[in-house]
């Protein structure tokens, strides 16, 4: 690989905000198309800090900090690639569910999902599953994300998957869960299609349900 | 032996009668279900247009003649709750965080926005909107920051009058008005942009740690003063999986805040305990470095193992906690699960002392009779030597 690309590998790895844009200038003065760069220097720079981050030498501040990162970057390239070509994995609707206002856990998987080539809608928190079926129908997308951190709120969970089933979408939208209450079993209890407890894992689990 | 002096010995690691009971504060439902009153007016009485008027045009002027003295009322209340429900150790909390903007919303002194909201029970409450402080400009004009000898004295009076009244029925664990250091800052300046002022605003950071650490410390030299012995600080570092910053970040940037605020509490005979919600196991060794006497929490819905903490820092620090919000103090679950559950903390927990039961943190969903349940329990089962 270009040793200017591994640069910009190095650069999202370790986390360094103030070179990021001079390293995506030089790829771009060498002729490198955006989208390699995206592909080989900032997503690989990322699945460095996700692994990082599950094996623990990476914390959450970390991951946060690799997003911000990789915004410095992004509308450098953005303003030369194709237009669609961001966003090219699908539509994402995110939300916090109704009565829960935690925003952390969901603004930081809005994130990773966003540089990871995902459009996100983020509705924010404290959601009714009423808005997040008619986002899902307004923008077409067909995996939706709902953290919820309070026990006492994880109704809302149900709320969502009996809305998308009772709108007759349930075979083409999927829903993901996540958040300090989740966990597999909650997934299962609920009728979700995945669960992460991690933001690492949340792309993993977009990735895997997307291409299904 | 009077609650106080079970709690100071479980605190240092000597021999009690019985596992001490802990109650991280009580919420609005479970307070009105021990005094059977409203802890505050209804939400109606302020959303409605003549309250809102007036809340419009004075906002900052109402806060003293009107919201303080709720607070106030509404702190005692939640003090006597939790001794009428007859916990040895209750933390106790003077609150004068709060400054009234407008109808709809209230900031912290310490930068963060809240939303004045119904809390789905009819009671008034708020909910963090996000951080008031974006950039240097915004730090620098924010115009709440409190003077910290003034809100130490009136917490040292309402400390004062709390002791009087109630102190010699419990332990009361005091904070007064001033919030972890590390939270503090979170709040007010929003967790995504906290990594990059940690990078590009050292400065800035570091003086507030400086003016948190200064509020923390008056405060609670100021409630030992009016005779509080155990004092409470809270800081959530961890979630669910794990701490949210890298611990030896958090051990720069707050450790010697911490450690001198502990050293402090230590020199005028006090003990300090530590909650921190969260999977903690990596942060513990710290905690202990910088003095605690007791942690709180050991969140049962994270990945904290509270039985394998018990056998690495069992002898080192005083575990509190354990008894789980998100479904045993609940209207869901039955009586018998509340009973096997505190005869199971309490048989692994309980030998060899240094261990409180309670909740894992406050919830307004706990009905007032789950936690008479495990009160019983915990009276009948937690007797030294433990016997379950
Ligand atoms: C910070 C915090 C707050 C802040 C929130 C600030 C904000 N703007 O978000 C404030 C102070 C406002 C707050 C308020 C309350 N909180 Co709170 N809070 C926390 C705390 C300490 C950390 C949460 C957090 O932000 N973590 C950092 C983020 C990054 O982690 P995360 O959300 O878990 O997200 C990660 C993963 O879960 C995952 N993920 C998250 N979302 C999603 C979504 C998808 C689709 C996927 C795949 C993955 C995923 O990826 C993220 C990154 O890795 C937790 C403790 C904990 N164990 O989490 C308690 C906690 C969640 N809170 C709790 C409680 C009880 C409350 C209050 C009721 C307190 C009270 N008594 O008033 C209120 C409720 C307000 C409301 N109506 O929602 C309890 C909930 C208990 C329960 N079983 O229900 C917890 C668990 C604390 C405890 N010890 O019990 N809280």
């Amino acid at each position: 690989m270009k040793e200017s690309l591994i640069s910009v590998q190095k650069a999202v790895n370790e986390l360094m905000f103030d070179e990021i844009k001079g390293l995506v200038f030089a790829c771009l003065d060498e002729g490198i198309p955006p989208l390699e760069i995206i592909e080989a220097g900032i997503s690989k720079g990322l699945e460095l800090v996700g692994e990082q981050f599950e094996t623990g030498t990476y914390f959450l501040a970390d991951l946060v900090m690799a997003g911000e990162v990789v915004k410095e970057a992004m509308p450098i390239l953005e303003e030369k690639m194709d237009p669609g070509a961001a966003g090219q994995k699908g539509k994402i609707v995110l939300a916090t569910v109704e009565g829960d206002i935690h925003e952390i856990g969901k603004n930081i998987v809005g994130m990773l999902l966003n540089v990871n080539g995902y459009e996100v809608i983020d509705l924010g928190v404290d959601v009714s599953a009423g808005k997040i079926l008619a986002a899902v129908k307004e923008t077409g997308a067909r995996l939706i994300g709902l953290s919820a951190l309070l026990s006492t709120m994880i109704g809302g969970i149900k709320e969502v998957v009996d809305s998308v089933v009772e709108a007759g979408l349930k075979d083409h939208v999927k829903v993901v869960i996540g958040g300090a209450c989740t966990s597999e079993q909650l997934k299962e209890e609920m009728g979700a299609d995945g669960y992460g407890e991690t933001a690492v894992q949340a792309v993993k689990i977009f990735d895997k349900l997307s291409a299904t | 032996m009077h609650p106080t002096e079970r709690i100071i010995r479980t605190l240092e690691g000597k021999p009690v009668d019985r596992v001490p009971t802990f109650c991280p504060l009580v919420e609005d439902r479970t307070f009105n279900e021990v005094l059977g009153q409203p802890l505050i007016p209804p939400h109606k009485a302020i959303d409605n247009p003549i309250t809102r008027f007036f809340m419009d045009t004075w906002g900052p002027r109402l806060t003293k003649p009107i919201l303080q003295p709720i607070l106030n009322i509404g702190m005692e209340k939640r003090i006597k709750a939790q001794q009428l429900l007859g916990f040895d150790a209750a933390w106790s909390m003077y609150e004068e965080t709060f400054i009234i903007r407008d109808s709809k919303t209230m900031v912290r002194f310490s930068g963060s926005v809240y939303d004045i909201i119904d809390d789905g029970f009819g009671n008034s409450s708020y909910m963090y909107r996000g951080p008031g402080i974006t950039s240097r400009e915004e730090f620098e004009a924010w115009p709440y920051w409190p003077v910290s000898d003034e809100i130490a004295h009136r917490g040292y009076k309402f400390f004062q009058k709390m002791m009087k009244k109630y102190g010699g029925k419990m332990c009361l664990c005091g904070q007064a008005s001033a919030y972890g250091i590390q939270e503090s800052l979170l709040w007010a300046l929003g967790f995504e942009r906290m990594p990059i002022w940690f990078m590009k605003e050292k400065d800035l950071v570091q003086r507030y740690i400086d003016m948190a650490e200064e509020l923390c410390m008056k405060t609670i030299m100021a409630m030992m003063d009016a005779g509080v012995i155990v004092i409470l600080q809270s800081d959530d570092f961890a979630f669910k999986s794990g701490p949210m910053m890298n611990p030896k970040l958090i051990d720069r940037l707050f450790g010697a805040s911490y450690k001198r605020i502990i050293k402090a509490v230590h020199d005028r005979g006090g003990k300090l305990i530590f909650h921190s919600c969260g999977d903690n196991t990596l942060l513990f060794d710290i905690f202990i470095k910088w003095g605690v006497d007791g942690l709180h929490a050991y969140e049962n819905t994270s990945n904290v193992d509270i039985f394998k903490e018990k056998e690495i820092h069992g002898d080192q620090v005083t575990i509190i906690g354990g008894v789980g919000i998100d479904y045993l103090l609940t209207d869901r679950s039955k009586d018998e699960e509340i009973v096997d559950e505190v005869k199971k903390l309490i048989k692994n927990l309980g030998p060899g002392g240094r261990f409180m039961i309670g909740p894992i943190h406050s919830m307004s969903s706990i009905p007032a009779d789950k936690l008479r349940v495990m009160l019983d329990a915990i009276k009948k089962y937690g007797k030294y030597p433990i016997s379950v």
